[in-house]
């Protein structure tokens, strides 16, 4: 009887969890999806002539680097002579809608780590709500902006990118105030066990890259995009070079307090950094190499991402009482949503690839 | 007894993800020992209980945590702690001896055997025992202060709050196994631990 009812109440719990999971990877996609349609069909269908801008069809979006090739077939690789509103606009907005991926999946990431991790320090501090409303808010801002096919930088994205990169650095004071102020001060035990240093760093990336890809959408049409008199696609490769060895320092870090125990515990702190090396050499290197091994490197970096949380979950599953006792090993485990901020800096990387690819000068 | 946990009944984590088959099995065990002497003998399982009032008198208004039982549980198992002073004998036999002598100190100093006499004649006995002030012979080599310290108090006390009826006096949340504890931090509590009245959340 009593077993019966015992494993009934597992089933019941690991359903819930197992939706609840899914939810949490799903909405991040939904989210991007359902808002960026919104977002593009809004301003068009409100003008009188709505229906003759689409009725025009459109081909399928390419704004997924890593799962459709880019193809230059059947359009100029000229900025002047791409027609707003076709094929994902002109190479500079598809630049930028990609960063809006880019950070949007940042964004999805911390939302769902910081949910786990100040529930389970039960939001002693108000300001531990922080994270979740800034990361959702950039989120739905970045749905707009993949959706978002017209030049320009949007005022909201701005402001918004802004207050999540913000977010992430007060974040970050934060953390480190509170590992500084634990017995012992900045010590490994410290650095394990108190507020991790790097997670608010996800947010502040999720921002950058996210204001980044305003800089970048800004330029117009027919010159060669630069960020801050930068050239775009370069500083973009920077950029996430530099974010994807912060992301490394923290998997690193906790990797290293875990033991290296599963073997696939050294893929983060091996395949990202070269991933990383590989976009400085974006950034600094010459400007006619082909970079097709880069462009599968990163490509790997998205996919070990989302495995990641495959890792974690089996992670999970291992700690004693498995998944039927989720309350406390969700927490105490390595955390389901931190992979994927690979996935997001991956996705960054092909994003300066895409549009170096479309201006070689950039 | 005020209740400082109102309405908390460990048992109720029963079927939670707090337990499993094995904790299940260990705490249905607990709490099936057979409440006669098999260790003891009648004689000394009297007196057992009564040196139990003494130490951990227990409220009438719950049903009665079988402490005796759960001494002499360990003894008819030997389960022993793995390591003892030893200027005290072995487990079991330290119960013996000691148990005598106490009831022996009784018959001489009060004139009755220790069940009999009054609480406060208990209490000075125990209290004097606590001092090693007792040396009858049946003490043999024990040192009876040793004997209280180390092996009486220790016994009862770790048999008292080993049931779970203890455990909700004491908001203790039982056996952590297969599920612990997550927030560790000073004054920060699991959803799943008991809430002490009266204190505000956080």
């Amino acid at each position: 009887m009593g077993q019966t009812r015992n494993s009934e109440l597992g089933a019941l719990e690991l359903g819930a969890l197992g939706l609840g999971a899914l939810g949490l990877g799903a909405l991040g996609l939904v989210a991007l999806g359902v808002l960026g349609a919104l977002a593009a069909r809004g301003p068009r269908a409100s003008g009188s002539n709505a229906r003759a801008a689409t009725s025009t069809p459109r081909p399928a979006a390419s704004s997924w680097p890593g799962l459709s090739l880019p193809s230059t077939h059947g359009r100029s690789c000229v900025d002047g002579r791409v027609k707003p509103g076709h094929d994902g606009g002109t190479p500079s907005v598809k630049a930028a809608r990609r960063l809006n991926t880019a950070a949007g999946l940042l964004a999805t990431s911390v939302l769902a780590d910081s949910a786990v991790e100040h529930y389970r320090g039960s939001f002693n501090n108000r300001a531990m709500y922080t994270p979740l409303v800034t990361a959702a808010l950039t989120l739905a801002i970045s749905g707009h902006g993949v959706g978002d096919k017209r030049p320009g930088a949007h005022i909201l994205r701005d402001i918004t990118y802004l207050l999540a990169g913000l977010t992430g650095l007060a974040g970050t004071g934060f953390h480190f105030y509170n590992v500084g102020k634990r017995p012992g001060g900045f010590s490994w035990l410290n650095l394990f066990y108190g507020s991790p240093l790097g997670a608010p760093f996800a947010l502040l990336l999720s921002g950058v890259l996210g204001f980044t890809a305003e800089r970048v959408r800004e330029n117009k049409p027919g010159v060669t995009p630069r960020i801050f008199g930068l050239p775009a696609g370069r500083a973009m490769a920077a950029l996430t070079a530099l974010g994807m060895l912060g992301t490394v320092g923290e998997a690193g870090l906790l990797h290293f307090r875990g033991a290296y125990q599963n073997p696939a515990m050294f893929l983060p702190i091996t395949v990202p950094p070269i991933a990383s090396g590989l976009l400085a050499n974006v950034a600094m290197g010459s400007r006619d190499t082909n970079r097709w091994f880069t462009r599968w490197w990163l490509r790997l970096t998205a996919l070990l991402g989302l495995a990641g949380v495959g890792f974690h979950t089996y992670g999970v599953s291992r700690a004693m009482g498995g998944w039927r006792n989720w309350s406390q090993n969700v927490l105490d485990g390595p955390p389901l949503p931190a992979p994927p901020s690979f996935t997001g800096l991956a996705l960054a990387g092909l994003a300066a690839l895409g549009l170096l690819r479309d201006h070689p000068d950039a | 007894m005020p209740d400082r946990y109102p309405g908390y009944d460990v048992l109720a984590k029963r079927h939670t993800p707090s337990w499993n088959e094995t904790t299940r099995r260990v705490i249905d065990q607990r709490l099936a020992i057979p409440r006669e002497p098999r260790f003891f003998t009648e004689d000394e399982w009297l007196t057992l209980n009564a040196v139990c009032d003494r130490i951990v008198p227990q409220p009438a208004s719950r049903p009665p945590i079988p402490v005796v039982a759960m001494v002499d549980d360990k003894m008819i198992h030997n389960k022993t702690d793995g390591y003892r002073n030893a200027k005290l004998p072995k487990m079991q036999d330290a119960w013996r001896r000691g148990l005598r002598a106490l009831d022996e100190a009784a018959r001489t100093r009060h004139g009755g055997r220790f069940h009999t006499i009054s609480a406060t004649e208990q209490d000075s006995l125990l209290a004097k025992m606590q001092r090693g002030e007792l040396d009858n012979v049946a003490w043999g080599d024990m040192p009876c202060k040793l004997f209280f310290g180390e092996r009486l108090t220790h016994d009862i006390v770790a048999a008292y709050y080993s049931h779970p009826t203890s455990w909700n006096e004491i908001g203790f949340g039982g056996p952590a196994s297969p599920r612990g504890y997550v927030r560790m931090g000073f004054d920060r509590h699991d959803p799943w631990e008991p809430a002490e009245a009266g204190r505000h959340a956080g």
